[in-house]
Order: structure tokens, then C-alpha cells, then sequence
């Protein structure tokens, strides 16, 4: 079945009404789609081959024939890699597409040389040949890895998938299950649309698909057992949709943001994520033995749909949820001197109904709308500074902002403090909207810095940190 | 897939056939665009103070729609519409919008590339005259009107 995003009344979104059809409640239990099968998982220490190459998988369910696709190793949203934090990762990519392609590993705090972006941190990998990265992780969190070059392109037709790095000493959940969600423009041929670079696209919300898949497959019902815990790690894979998720009826508490931990906390209204962010929730599901909760998404006012459903198994694991600390062990990220911090301001413009600084409608950074990946650096950073960045959305448009090589916390929003001063890679900033970023300029090198909604940053809202 | 295909099938009745239930004079205007575009509801409101009743969806699949109508990419104008069996791309201006429905030529539609500053619903200053294209059946590109 291919969920095509269906319209829901607002009546019908708010009661929950479930669009999605389930067959055989005990047969689904624990099957992809509603959760990664974990023995699908590379393991680490990795020592592997991820060769990009074309290929034709059921991406909207076996009755709907193949779809053309690019992928690793043959499979949409796969492998997931699983290490263990302080595990050696070491990947040779084989490029078996007609164009060049690179992986750049998101979120995590690489050497430059391994960051997987061309033209700045490596050649581009040619068609037939080969790359090899090799690092070992600092961090423990939820990752993933995408190529970086014509990216639009490349993620949009399947080049990516999750990277999770466990923690040394893990919390206790019953089930640690991986979301990665994409959403794909079909066309009337049942094919990828291939209008890559339209400017519709480019200079308003960028490529926002018509068709869900959570790990490479047309939704499922996510079947739960009330008393479990779950570790849900959530990852937008998607070129351009935002998602508001309503987990609301689960118990829901945000544990980690953009693989750093955060101080546990319920989910304040629906939960935000962008292209390139990823969210780990715990969820202490506690509803009726064959209830059914949707998972709802209302980020697109008029066009709300439901994601999937979840489906309470009959037989109920723990009578009352564990009690156990969900907090994570913190990462080993140099906390920025904020009192003393250099700072400097990027401004973000371009875009349909914004000003722009070049006269047209490239997307902006500073004022310059960047053609290619080698870059004079918007910021020169001497290694070792605590650096405040004031960001400011000066368009009409939302932009997720994400930089490489290091996290940042998350000062202030217009003006107010953030109550976690949560780490991020990839902060979502609003139309407007003004946010404050610190960090330490620790990892030397010539960083991106750019919108990951893809369209954006291809039509220039891109740049370069260097960190001396 | 499947309601991909009914959205195209509802397009095709769109454009197919004028609409039958709409006000005697002025046929109803459907204007699609995308959800987080603020100008385009700034169109709709002209288009309204001209007389015309516009119903207004919101949807993520604009490039889709203005493909499948065959506007060129370098064409294409914000939001689409659809009136009376053809297409109006952009930020038409109401006296090409009536002639077009007026006269009822043999063309797919018009559209005004863009989003000039000063076209109905942008706000701004027009700095130079807008040059509307039409399009017809076989792809042929014309000047409609200059404006």
C-alpha cells in the first residue's frame, strides 16, 4: 500500500481517526516499518563497502511495482550502521552512479578530511572509483550519513541511512527502533519525479514530496505492547518537509536532539523536525490492549495527514512503565565561555516575497548567494574560541541551519533563553525568527555551513566557517 | 499513487470543461499554491475585488502541477489557477485574466514568470512593464500582452 499523504478533517486529525489499514495486529509485531529490524544493523567495529549505485525496489509496496531508486548496498534508508561509542567506523564507498557522489557523516565531529564534502574536504568521488573513510566517533547519539554532492539529487532518489553510535553504558528500554522519514515526489508514471532544481521548488518551501516512507517503505502500523519503553530514534531524511508530530498519546519524552543528549523532557505540543535533525524520544506507551493511537502530522496548515497508526498489541508487557533514568551520559563536547565569547551575526535572506541582496531570488548568506561547495569563509575562527553566533531568518521561509564539524547550543530564541540550551547541529529557525548559537571552534577546518533544505542551499544559502 | 492520479484527473476535469455551477458572468477561479506563500492569498483577494469567486488549496505540489500542465520551468510564476478551462500562472494582472476568458483563444494559458515587485498581490514598485506569455496546445510560446 503507498500512503499517498491523505487530507484529514481537522475533526478527523484531532480525533485520531486512523487512515491506515492493519491486517493482523500479532503478525505485525516487531516487522520493519513499524521498527528497523535489528538484525538488518551493520555492527561495529565497522570495516565495510557502501557501494552507490542505482536500483529498482518496491518503495511503495509490492503492489505498486519497482521504483527506480539510487541507493547503498541496493536498499533505501540501509545499511544502519551500529557502533559502539570509541569503535573504529571505516567505510569504503564505491561509486557506482554515472555522477560523482561523496558520504559526508551528519552530526558527527570528523577530522575535516573525513567530512565527506567536495571540492572543500575531498575530491569528488568519480564514477567507478573509490573512497575511504575512516574515524573513530566521539560522540554517542542518533546519526546518518548522505552524499554531499548534488545532494537534491542524491538524497532525494534514496542515498541515505542511519548511523547510530550506542552508548558505552546504555539505558534500559525494551526496544530501540529507528525511524528515518523521507517523503518522495511521484509521478503519475509511479516513478521519482526527476524535476530537480525547479525553481518553484527552489525558492519557496523546496522539493516537499507527495508520498511517506519511514525506512524506505510505505508506513506500517507501528505495534506496541502497553508497558514497554521504546527508544524511538527519529531522523527527517526528507530534501525539504518539516514534520509536527503528535506522539502526545505515548508518553513521550525527548531525551536527545540531533544525537546529543538532553535534560529528559516532555514534548511541549507537536515535535518539530527539519530535513537533517533527528529527535530520540522514549515513549512509555500505556493505552488499552488493542487501542490504536495515529501519529499525526499538522506542520502544512490545510494539509495535516496521518503518518501511521499505532497499534496496541493484546498482550500488555508491564503492568506499570519501568522507572528506570532515561537521561543520557553526556558527550564529550568542550562547553563554550559564554561570558567571554567572540561574537558575530549571519544573516540569512533570498527566497519568493523576501528581500534579497543580489536583486533575484538566490538565497543568501551574508548577503552572498553561493554557486559551489570552495568557499572564501563567511567566519574565520581562531581554534580554541568560544564563538556566539546570532542567526538571523531574515526571509519569509523556513531554513533548518546546520553546521559542520561541531555541535552548538542553543542560547536563546528572539531573545529568550532556551530552557535546555539543548546541543545541536541543525537548528530550525523560523521566518523571523532571531537564535543564538555557541560553541568552541575546536575541530580545524574548512566547515560548511548551510540550510539542509536541499533546494535552499543548491540555490545558495550555503557557506563556509573556517576554524584556524 | 493512487490519489496522485485523481489529483491529475481533477485537473484535467478543471481544465477540460468551464466551470458549470459558477456565477453567470465570471467562472470560478481554483488557485492552488503552495501552503506557506503569503502573496499568493494576496492574488486570491484581487482576484475576488475583480469580481471572480476563488477557491484557494493549499499543496506541496506545485512543480508537479505546473509540469504536468506543461509551463516551462522558466515560465512558471508563483501559484497556479485554473478558470474557465485554462490556466493563469502568476501574478496576472485582471485586464489579461478577463481578455483571456473573454475572447477564449486557443491556448493551454498565460502566465506572468516570476514574482515581479508591483504585480497584483506582490506590493513593491513595478520597475519595468510585464510581459505575460501565453501557451499553446503544442508548447508554442507567445507574448500575450505587455503590461
Amino acid at each position: 500500500m503507498a500512503m499517498k499523504i491523505a487530507k484529514l478533517s481537522r475533526r478527523g486529525f484531532l480525533a485520531g481517526g486512523g487512515a491506515v489499514a492493519v491486517t493482523g495486529t500479532a503478525a505485525l509485531f516487531m516487522q520493519r516499518g513499524g521498527s528497523v529490524m535489528a538484525g538488518s544493523a551493520v555492527r561495529g567495529p565497522v570495516d565495510m563497502r557502501l557501494r552507490a549505485s542505482p536500483a529498482t525496489v518496491p518503495l511503495l509496496g509490492n503492489a505498486q511495482g519497482g521504483v527506480d531508486v539510487w541507493v547503498y548496498n541496493g536498499q533505501v534508508a540501509a545499511p544502519e550502521i551500529r557502533i559502539r561509542q570509541g569503535e573504529r567506523l571505516r567505510v569504503t564507498l564505491d561509486n557506482g552512479l554515472a555522477q560523482d557522489t561523496t558520504i559526508h557523516w551528519h552530526g558527527l565531529r570528523v577530522p575535516n578530511a573525513m567530512d565527506g564534502v567536495p571540492h572543500l574536504t575531498q575530491d569528488p568521488v568519480r564514477p567507478g572509483q573509490s573512497f575511504t573513510y575512516d574515524f573513530v566517533p566521539q560522540d554517542a547519539g542518533t546519526f546518518w550519513y548522505h552524499p554531499h554532492h548534488r545532494s537534491f539529487e542524491q538524497v532525494a532518489r534514496g542515498l541515505y541511512a542511519p548511523l547510530i553510535v550506542e552508548e558505552r553504558d546504555p539505558i534500559v528500554v525494551d526496544r530501540d527502533i529507528t525511524w528515518m522519514l523521507d517523503d518522495w515526489r511521484i509521478g503519475a508514471d509511479g516513478q521519482i519525479n526527476d524535476d530537480f532544481g525547479n525553481p518553484s521548488d527552489a525558492f519557496m518551501s523546496g522539493r516537499v514530496g507527495n508520498t511517506m516512507t519511514i525506512n524506505g517503505r510505505p508506513p506500517q502500523p507501528f505495534v506496541v505492547r502497553s508497558g514497554e519503553r521504546i527508544r524511538l530514534r527519529l531522523i527527517n531524511a526528507a530534501n525539504a518537509r518539516i514534520f509536527a508530530l503528535d506522539f502526545s498519546r505515548l508518553n513521550p519524552q525527548i531525551i536527545a536532539l540531533d544525537g546529543q543528549p538532553v535534560a529528559p523532557h516532555e514534548v511541549d505540543g507537536a515535535l518539530h523536525i527539519a530535513p537533517g535533525m533527528r529527535i530520540d524520544l522514549i515513549l512509555d506507551p500505556e493505552g488499552a490492549p488493542g487501542s490504536r493511537v495515529t501519529i499525526g502530522d499538522s506542520f502544512y496548515e490545510g494539509l495535516e495527514f496521518a503518518l501511521t497508526d499505532v497499534v496496541y498489541s493484546d498482550t500488555p508487557l508491564r503492568a506499570d512503565p519501568l522507572t528506570t533514568p532515561i537521561a543520557l551520559p553526556p558527550n564529550p563536547i568542550p562547553e563554550p565561555q559564554t561570558e567571554t565569547s567572540t561574537r558575530h551575526e549571519v544573516v540569512f535572506g533570498g527566497g519568493m516575497m523576501g528581500p534579497s541582496a543580489t536583486g533575484k531570488m538566490d538565497w543568501t548568506v551574508n548577503g552572498v548567494a553561493a554557486s559551489g561547495h570552495n568557499l572564501d569563509p563567511v567566519l574565520t575562527l581562531p581554534r580554541g574560541e568560544s564563538v556566539i553566533l546570532t542567526l538571523r531568518n531574515e526571509t519569509a521561509w523556513w531554513h533548518p541551519i546546520h553546521l559542520h564539524g561541531h555541535s552548538f547550543r542553543v542560547l536563546s530564541r528572539n531573545g529568550k533563553p532556551t530552557r535546555y540550551r539543548e546541543w545541536q547541529d541543525t537548528v530550525l529557525i523560523a521566518p523571523d525568527e532571531i537564535v543564538e548559537v555557541a560553541f568552541v571552534a575546536d575541530n580545524p577546518g574548512d566547515w560548511m555551513f548551510h540550510c539542509h533544505i536541499l533546494e535552499h542551499q543548491a540555490a545558495g544559502m550555503m557557506a563556509t566557517v573556517r576554524v584556524t | 499513487m493512487r490519489n496522485v492520479v485523481e489529483i491529475f484527473a481533477a485537473l484535467a476535469v478543471l481544465v477540460a470543461t468551464p466551470a458549470l455551477a459558477a456565477p453567470p458572468e465570471k467562472p470560478l477561479a481554483t488557485l492552488f499554491k503552495n501552503p506557506q506563500c503569503g502573496c499568493c492569498e494576496s492574488y486570491a483577494a484581487y482576484l475576488r475585488e475583480n469580481g471572480y469567486e476563488v477557491k484557494v488549496e493549499a499543496t506541496n505540489d506545485l512543480a508537479l502541477i505546473k509540469q504536468r500542465q506543461g509551463i516551462p520551468q522558466e515560465l512558471g510564476g508563483c501559484h497556479t489557477t485554473f478558470v474557465g478551462g485554462y490556466y493563469v500562472d502568476g501574478h496576472v494582472p485582471i485586464g489579461s485574466f478577463d481578455r483571456l476568458l473573454a475572447e477564449r483563444p486557443e491556448l493551454n494559458g498565460i502566465t506572468l514568470p516570476g514574482m515581479p515587485a508591483g504585480s497584483p498581490g506582490m506590493g513593491g514598485t513595478k520597475s519595468s512593464p510585464f510581459t505575460i506569455f501565453a501557451l499553446a496546445q503544442g508548447g508554442e510560446r507567445s507574448v500575450y500582452a505587455v503590461e
